[in-house]
């Protein structure tokens, strides 16, 4: 066999094969796949930088039925990624995007590579003057320049991770230094991520109610629910966080879903830790007035308004919530 | 007592270091000889003393040092006493401390069979890196602080004067629960340790050639030995401490791209691109600048990995320390990378005159093909690590950069890198027709293409499978290939059988081939990873005593719970028992671990490997009404990413075997024998 029969068999041969093969790959059945693929992209926002099908928690469980439910819908990736950001954010995606200031980061690696071959031609084409004895002043002024561009950058880099350090030693990650009264001057994104950090925190309650109350203020409900619902659960939240925690699960439960007798149910579990709390009973009165139980809501408001405790600005809140109940207006 | 040994140990390292760095520049500018072997015995002997005095402090539970007030207990069991030593910052910068003197010791050795300038010019660099971490020592990180202020377990507040008066706690708090949960963890450290300070002996013969204004190739020859023994722990210590977080950490996996995990992975992507471009230049003269640069960032990224391990700053599951440790660390990085390249720019007029790679179509091609690629993938891995930092330092925003943004990138230089690896070892040197390397690679190629679609046909369609099956197979019928060619011409002359031949053919050109063992140990690990990511089965269950689920074959039985207590820990955990696929019979026993003074567990992982595959099982709850939330997991072949890490490791340590042989024939010959 001559050698130019052989190459044209070895080269049919892979040519075949690899269109085989390819073939095969490409018309794998991919749904499961995908709802996995899919899963492992996507972050499970209540804990510490997992993939939601890798996680536990009841939110990672419900976020990945979700999945599986769109898929088998025929959604595309790219709206099944929308629909959940859309709810729970851009933090949750495990891929940073390919916008904003991580775009260099997907952008870097190509310009390294093209720069590393660019920078092998060049090498190729360019030989240098070997032994030239008057090249080394000029390459004395040249290595000076890059000596001082080098000294330059790294101090850059020393400023700007130094101050990072700073930053981090006041807002730290850890929960101890985070006074309760400094929250409001720190984002959403630092409050999850601090949370997140410090799951086993006996103070992480406390924080996780004021996200939680943050984004209840927000609308953003969706947010607000799995902070709400960790605090009601956490073995180290007191009674007073319980209680609080539970009174906005109520309300989003009401108004986000509209199930007022969930919302009444957590409200009565709010009621059996702290017996009497006035804005719990308040807002019991509130949900049964918009939910348009008028008759319960008078009641529960008129009792509430008997309490010889009552401060005179609760007073004024629910006797003016009283007289709208008992005018039959549409709750506001 | 201890402490002040301890003490005096790290105070006679650093002396010894200060005077090593003296004398050796004297040598190292030519003026005259300096006695270079007492300062570097005194650097040996402190470390080896202090580490002495910090094994018996640990032997005699003695809690007045305030390292082992917060770092061990009484009850803290066989051998994890022992590694409590490098368990927290202060005892690793101790270790670090042995084993850049045990590096120093064998750069002294060879300066001591032939005493030159570049030898001393390298001692004095070795000397410079000493000084730093002795130095540490005896600062912001001082192993031998005495306790001044105990608490109920540990210690409050110390003091560095190993005279002043103490006060005992009772107890310590024991090593972090993870640290003392598997042997693996105990020797994980000392191995990736002389790993990373291996790496310092290449760096101090660039440095030290540099500075002397000698570069050539004969720094290279003398930083082989160093480089190779340092790459192989290097490798060893990545591929154990893969196993052990496979082992032990509650995640499950074997490698996460966590920070510390990719400040292990960076130095070796270098290293290993050094590795071959340091052939290059000793072949063909080529890359000398090149090697110079890769020398002095694998150095700098063992740096960045230690300022990453242990100052604290990226929270991941390895960051078990946080110290004032960080911010000298990272000056200590900035003083390298300017020193260094600041001294390589003004050398750089001497280098200039290499010669350029004429046919890319020729080994040294593949080798830039190859450092190209390895470079970018350190690069990537670099970036990733450090993006989110340097972004939320600038901005104030926190970007995660995890798994998917390394996998997404990884995956295809890894299959470029493994292609390569297919053609590189078949294509001779300085050139070749393309008509020849085809003939050399088109056999395996379809080797390869069907081996893959027997894959497809038979196991899975998974793309990612397939792909990593036909290159996999490729490179090893490319290797397989060749090494049965070249025996078998042997035989034609020789007329030896096969066996015999090949192992002439190995023995004939060692290097070539245990770089090839280390060339099908990546394919395995290729194979291994390839398998664990995209074949494996996951699904979690609530089980009551008694309940049985079917899982991937295996029939799994909740038999009973348990608690047993051990010397330094109870365990309570669940039996388990697993009829397997083929019928036979294993009991599992998933639990968690607690240890006194640590309030939060750890899940201990329960594994039935086989051949097949493992069953991996963890206990993720369980509560007062024995009720068990389980996770079960199989991992289709996981041994091959053992067997594939641990034959890397060993192709690296057959090489630096062979190179000392290699080199004792010529050492007979300079002295005339």
């Amino acid at each position: 066999m001559s050698e130019r029969t052989r190459n044209l068999i070895y080269g049919g041969l892979i040519v075949a094969l690899i269109a085989v093969v390819g073939f095969l790959i490409a018309t794998n059945p991919t749904e499961a796949d995908r709802v996995s693929r899919l899963g492992a992209s996507i972050m499970c926002p209540v804990c510490q930088g997992e993939a939601i099908i890798h996680s536990p928690s009841e939110m990672a469980r419900e976020m990945m039925d979700l999945i599986e439910e769109r898929v088998g819908q025929g959604a595309t990736d790219q709206q099944i990624i929308d629909e959940l950001t859309a709810s729970y954010g851009q933090g949750i995606l495990l891929d940073p995007p390919v916008s904003g200031p991580t775009l260099i980061l997907w952008l870097a690696p190509a310009i390294a590579l093209v720069a590393g071959i660019g920078a092998i031609v060049w090498w190729r084409r360019h030989p240098s003057d070997p032994g030239d004895p008057t090249a080394a002043p000029a390459g004395r002024t040249r290595t000076a320049v890059t000596a001082l561009i080098l000294i330059g950058s790294a101090a850059a880099v020393l400023v700007a991770v130094t101050s990072f350090l700073q930053d981090r030693d006041e807002t730290a990650l850890g929960v101890a230094d985070l006074q309760v009264e400094d929250l409001d001057e720190v984002s959403n994104q630092t409050l999850e991520a601090v949370i997140a950090a410090n799951l086993d925190h006996p103070q992480i309650s406390g924080m996780r109610l004021a996200l939680a109350d943050r984004y209840r203020e927000e609308g953003d409900y969706r947010s607000a629910f799995p902070h709400y619902f960790a605090v009601v659960e956490s073995e180290t939240s007191d009674a007073g966080q319980r209680v609080a925690a539970l009174a906005g699960l109520a309300w989003i439960t009401w108004d986000g879903n509209g199930e007022a007798d969930t919302a009444l149910g957590l409200l009565d579990r709010a009621l059996e830790i702290q017996p009497g709390s006035v804005p719990v009973r308040f807002l019991e009165g509130r949900i049964l007035h918009c939910s348009g139980q008028s008759d319960r809501s008078e009641r529960v408001l008129s009792d509430l308004l008997q309490e010889p405790s009552l401060t005179v600005e609760w007073k004024q809140i629910v006797s003016d919530e009283l007289a709208a109940v008992e005018a039959r207006e549409v709750c506001a | 007592m201890l402490a002040f040994l301890g003490t005096i140990g790290v105070a006679a390292a650093l002396i010894g270091a200060i005077l090593l760095v003296v004398r050796a520049s004297v040598v190292a500018r030519g003026k005259g000889g300096a006695d270079l072997a007492g300062p570097v015995k005194l650097v040996v002997a402190g470390s080896m003393t202090s580490m002495a005095a910090m094994q018996i402090a640990l032997a005699l539970d003695d809690f007045s040092i305030a390292y082992l007030a917060n770092n061990h207990a009484t009850a803290t069991p066989f051998p994890f006493d022992v590694a409590t030593a490098w368990a927290a910052l202060e005892g690793s910068i101790l270790l670090w401390g042995l084993v850049l003197a045990g590096f120093t010791w064998m750069v002294f050795t060879a300066y001591r069979r032939a005493p030159d300038r570049l030898g001393a010019a390298a001692l004095a660099v070795m000397g410079i890196v000493a000084i730093f971490f002795f130095g540490l020592m005896t600062t912001v990180a001082n192993p031998f602080e005495v306790c001044v202020a105990a608490a109920e377990r540990g210690c409050l507040d110390s003091s560095p004067f190993p005279w002043a008066t103490a006060d005992v706690p009772i107890d310590g708090r024991g090593p972090n629960p993870l640290l003392q949960n598997h042997i693996f963890m105990a020797i994980h450290p000392p191995l990736l340790y002389l790993g990373y300070v291996g790496l310092t002996v290449p760096f101090a013969y660039a440095i030290g050639a540099l500075a002397i204004s000698v570069p050539g190739a004969e720094w290279l020859r003398r930083s082989q030995r160093g480089t190779l023994i340092a790459w192989s722990f290097l490798t060893l210590g990545i591929v154990i401490g893969a196993w052990w977080a496979y082992e032990v950490l509650s995640w499950g996996g074997y490698w996460a791209w966590d920070p510390v995990e990719n400040a292990s992975f960076m130095p070796w992507l270098v290293a290993t691109a050094f590795l071959h471009s340091a052939l290059v230049q000793q072949r063909r003269g080529m890359l000398q600048a090149w090697n110079f640069v890769l020398v002095i960032s694998a150095f700098a990224l063992t740096i960045l990995g230690t300022f990453i391990t242990r100052s604290g700053t990226i929270a991941s599951v390895h960051s078990f320390t946080q110290s004032a440790i960080g911010p000298t660390l990272l000056g200590f990085l900035v003083l390298v990378l300017v020193g260094s390249f600041t001294l390589f720019a003004q050398r750089g007029h001497l280098l200039a005159s290499a010669p350029r790679v004429e046919n890319m179509v020729s080994r040294e091609g593949t080798f830039l093909a190859n450092n190209l690629l390895l470079t970018v993938f350190a690069f990537v891995v670099l970036i990733g690590t450090m993006f989110p930092i340097i972004l939320e330092a600038v901005t104030g925003t926190r970007v995660g950069v995890r798994g998917p943004f390394f996998n997404r990138l990884s995956v295809p230089l890894s299959f470029l890198l493994l292609l390569l690896v297919g053609i590189g070892p078949v294509t001779p040197w300085g050139g070749a027709t393309p008509q020849l390397v085809w003939k050399r690679i088109r056999g395996p190629l379809v080797a390869g293409l069907i081996a893959g679609l027997l894959t497809a046909v038979t196991v899975t369609r998974n793309g990612w499978v397939v792909i990593t099956v036909v290159l996999g197979v490729f490179v090893i019928a490319s290797t397989g290939a060749l090494l049965v060619g070249q025996a078998g011409r042997r035989r034609s002359k020789t007329g030896e059988g096969l066996a015999a031949a090949i192992a002439r053919v190995t023995k004939g050109d060692a290097r070539f081939w245990s770089g090839q063992l280390s060339h099908v140990g990546v394919v395995l690990v290729a194979l291994g990873i390839s398998f664990a990511a995209n074949l494996s089965q996951h699904q979690e269950v609530v089980m009551r005593e008694g309940d049985q689920v079917v899982f991937a074959g295996h029939t799994i039985t909740y038999r009973a719970p348990f608690q047993q207590r051990h010397p330094g820990k109870t365990s309570s955990g669940i039996r388990l028992e697993v009829v397997r696929p083929n019928g036979s019979r294993v009991t599992l026993e998933p639990t968690h671990n607690f240890f006194p003074g640590h309030p939060n567990g750890v899940a201990t992982p329960a594994v039935d490997t086989r051949a097949s595959g493992d069953l991996y099982v963890m206990l993720l709850t369980l509560d007062e009404n024995r009720v068990a939330t389980v996770e079960l997991d199989t991992s289709p072949m996981m041994w091959v990413l053992w067997l594939g890490g641990l034959t890397v490791a060993a192709g690296g340590f057959l090489s630096y075997r062979n190179r000392r042989q290699e080199r004792a024939p010529a050492r007979a010959e300079a002295v005339g024998v």
